[in-house]
């Protein structure tokens, strides 16, 4: 392990790569800011200038803006109490409050900190923990892959918000639908290209996630304004920033609190689908059981606790859904499907292997999180006040240079119109989707893991001589297979229970 | 009139229907027609899970005792300045290798700007061919990378 770090250590202090630490940071907090725009669209944003940086730059630039949009996305909930990103909603509930009563920059300092430590724990966790399973990960054979993907499509599902779990499956199907799109690479037949040459090396993997997350997030905010907070950073009644100092004994207070919202984010993350907006909210919920009456009932008016809590433990989620994303090649989160679409683009095989035959962009990515921590503290903190004249940006502006930055994005990777007209075709179709409540990161998922489920399940297949016994032959695959289908009936539990109780409530009214 | 909740779901079960027929349409390679698992196999399999999975949405919804659903807060205006962005878009995809890079982007930019509303001149002039011109100047001259000027002039 000593060797990796060293290694990573020498990756990340090449000057290049300290210079992309600190440019991720830096955008990510820029557009994790705005509101409505989240780590995902930030992340798609760069992927066509980390394709001109490799591997080890690229994800490195990556990692920085993951967790730069996390800490932007806390500055406008406290700010203007509009999340930008999901994992930072819960930390509008006390934030917001707490600059209401002028203390805004204490808010903001007490996020830093929480966020700095969660993020800290989380990659000295995530150093322990991913060269370990990435050990435990090499005697996976292709059947266990096949239950490990089947895992991560239904977990994301399951855990998607309250009775969206059919939406989500039917998003997780059209994701693997599409990745159908082209020549089977095994047998060489055209499938779904209806004639069409360019579709026959299959859809891209940047162009449908620019066009469900960046375009398609840029034209929801067009076409549902009202979304939109109803204060802007430069009205009278946002609170002013302030001082941004500390006291011992609040820092005594919030030390433990931060400590148990890491430990629990890192291991939300680590979970594929949860992520870092369940982790936070549940951070928040157990911090307010914990507390005593009296502090108890300050959450929620500007509790400090209420804001450390989700502010350390989104970070360390965030760190921790990079676990299965480096050991087992599984994306938990649409965040890190973007990112295992872009290792595949650099002709990098995430997985167990990883480890083994790209040592620098394992180690690297994990080091420069320490890093990119170090940058939000020192850099981004006292540059707040700046940061949130972005705030401040006409719309109008702001809306049309994400379009024209996503549409030169894809073009510069294809030099293709067709990819161009294609993008604006899945703008429109993930824009109907999003009005009708569909979540788009089921759909990625699918997408990306697509390919790699049919390869794996062909295999298997081969190797069990065609048939389905390969999910119950290894008591692992056979496991994991059974986690899944619980996974699976999970949301079934919550709809059995919703009718027992409307069923007993229009008893109770019948009676009554 | 269609629920919207049901409106989905069943674009979906049309979609996946579709991608259904086509999937039983798959050519086949002579060599493939022993082997267990085919091209053919997954899409097989995820257009009738698929369908599946419609069905058993459209039938939750129907049996469901929803609330009054609230309308939702779409204004004919917004909806339309989105459908422009759209048209603005292809419009951009078109006029990229025609036009050329630096035309294109500056009229694209200044379109966008005015669907959006934004009508001071300084801001539609100086947000867009400046933009425009220093983006082509770190692609072609900063960082080598070929950027169309015109196929109608070139």
């Amino acid at each position: 392990m000593l060797d990796g770090i060293m290694l990573g250590l020498s990756t990340v202090l090449d000057w290049n790569n300290l210079l992309y630490v600190i440019v991720g940071c830096f955008v990510g907090t820029f557009i994790g800011m705005l509101p409505g725009l989240g780590p995902i669209t930030a992340i798609a944003l760069m992927i066509p200038i980390t394709y001109s940086i490799g591997a080890d730059s690229g994800m490195i630039l990556m990692a920085g803006v993951y967790y730069g949009a996390i800490f932007g996305g806390s500055t406008s909930s406290i700010l203007i109490n509009a999340p930008g990103v999901a994992g930072t909603v819960a930390s509008s509930f006390d934030g917001y409050p707490l600059a209401k009563q002028g203390k805004a920059g204490k808010a903001l300092a007490i996020a830093a900190y929480s966020s700095f430590i969660g993020g800290t724990i989380g990659a000295i966790l995530l150093m322990v923990a991913a060269p370990l399973l990435a050990k435990v990960s090499l005697s996976f054979q292709s059947p266990d892959y096949v239950v490990l993907m089947f895992l991560g499509l239904t977990a994301i599902a399951a855990f998607s918000n309250k009775g969206q779990f059919l939406k989500a499956m039917m998003m997780t199907v059209f994701g693997l639908m599409l990745a159908t799109v082209g020549i089977d690479p095994s047998s060489g037949t055209e499938r779904f290209t209806f004639g069409q040459a360019d579709l026959l090396d299959g859809i891209s993997f940047l162009l449908v996630a620019m066009a469900t997350f960046a375009l398609a997030e840029a034209l929801i905010n067009v076409a549902r304004p009202e979304a939109e907070p109803d204060k802007k950073i430069d009205d009278p009644d946002t609170p002013k920033i302030g001082s941004t100092k500390l006291t011992k004994e609040e820092v005594k207070d919030m030390a433990p609190v931060v400590g148990r919202s890491s430990l629990l984010g890192f291991i939300v993350g680590v979970l594929p689908g949860a992520g870092a907006t369940i982790a936070s909210f549940m951070a928040y919920a157990t911090e307010r059981n914990l507390a005593p009456k009296a502090l108890k009932d300050k959450f929620g008016k500007g509790s400090m606790r209420g804001l450390a809590a989700p502010e350390s433990a989104n970070n360390a989620a965030c760190t921790g859904s990079f676990v299965p994303l480096l050991t087992l090649g599984i994306p938990g989160s649409g965040t890190t499907a973007i990112m295992l679409g872009a290792l595949i683009a650099y002709g990098i095989q995430p997985g167990p292997m990883l480890m083994q035959e790209n040592p620098s962009v394992f180690w690297a990515v994990i080091v420069s999180m320490y890093f990119g921590n170090i940058v939000l503290l020192i850099l981004n903190l006292p540059l707040i006040p700046y940061f949130a004249k972005v705030l401040a940006m006409p719309k109008s502006v702001l809306t049309v240079m994400i379009l024209f930055f996503s549409l030169i994005g894809v073009y510069l990777v294809s030099f293709n119109t067709f990819d161009l007209f294609m993008m604006v075709g899945f703008a429109l179709v993930a824009l109907v989707l999003r009005l009708l409540a569909f979540p788009m990161a089921p759909l990625l998922l699918g997408f990306i893991l697509g390919d790699m489920i049919e390869r794996n399940f062909r295999r298997a297949m081969m190797i069990s001589d065609g048939s389905l016994s390969f999910l119950w032959d290894r008591p692992l695959t056979l496991s994991i297979f059974v986690i899944s289908i619980l996974v699976l009936l999970f949301p079934l539990k919550d709809y059995i229970v919703q009718r027992r109780k409307e069923k007993a409530a229009t008893q109770a009214e019948q009676h009554a | 009139m269609l629920n919207r909740e049901l409106i989905g779901p069943s674009l979906f079960l049309v979609l996946f229907t579709l991608y259904a027929l086509v999937a039983w349409q798959i050519p086949l390679m002579p060599f493939e027609e022993y082997e267990s698992v085919t091209s053919a196999t997954l899409p097989k399999v995820y257009a009738v899970f698929g369908i599946v999975v419609c069905v058993l949405s459209i039938g939750a919804n129907l049996l469901k005792q929803a609330p009054a659903e609230k309308a939702d807060l779409l204004s004919k205006g917004n909806l339309l300045r989105t459908f422009a962005l759209l048209v603005l878009m292809v419009a951009y995809s078109a006029m990229l290798e025609p036009f050329g890079f630096l035309i294109a982007t500056s009229a694209f930019l200044i379109t966008g700007f005015f669907i959006m509303g934004e009508r001071r001149k300084a801001v539609l002039l100086f947000a867009s061919v400046p933009v425009a011109v220093v983006f082509w100047f770190l692609m072609t001259q900063v960082l080598g990378i070929y950027l169309v000027p015109g196929n109608l002039w070139s």
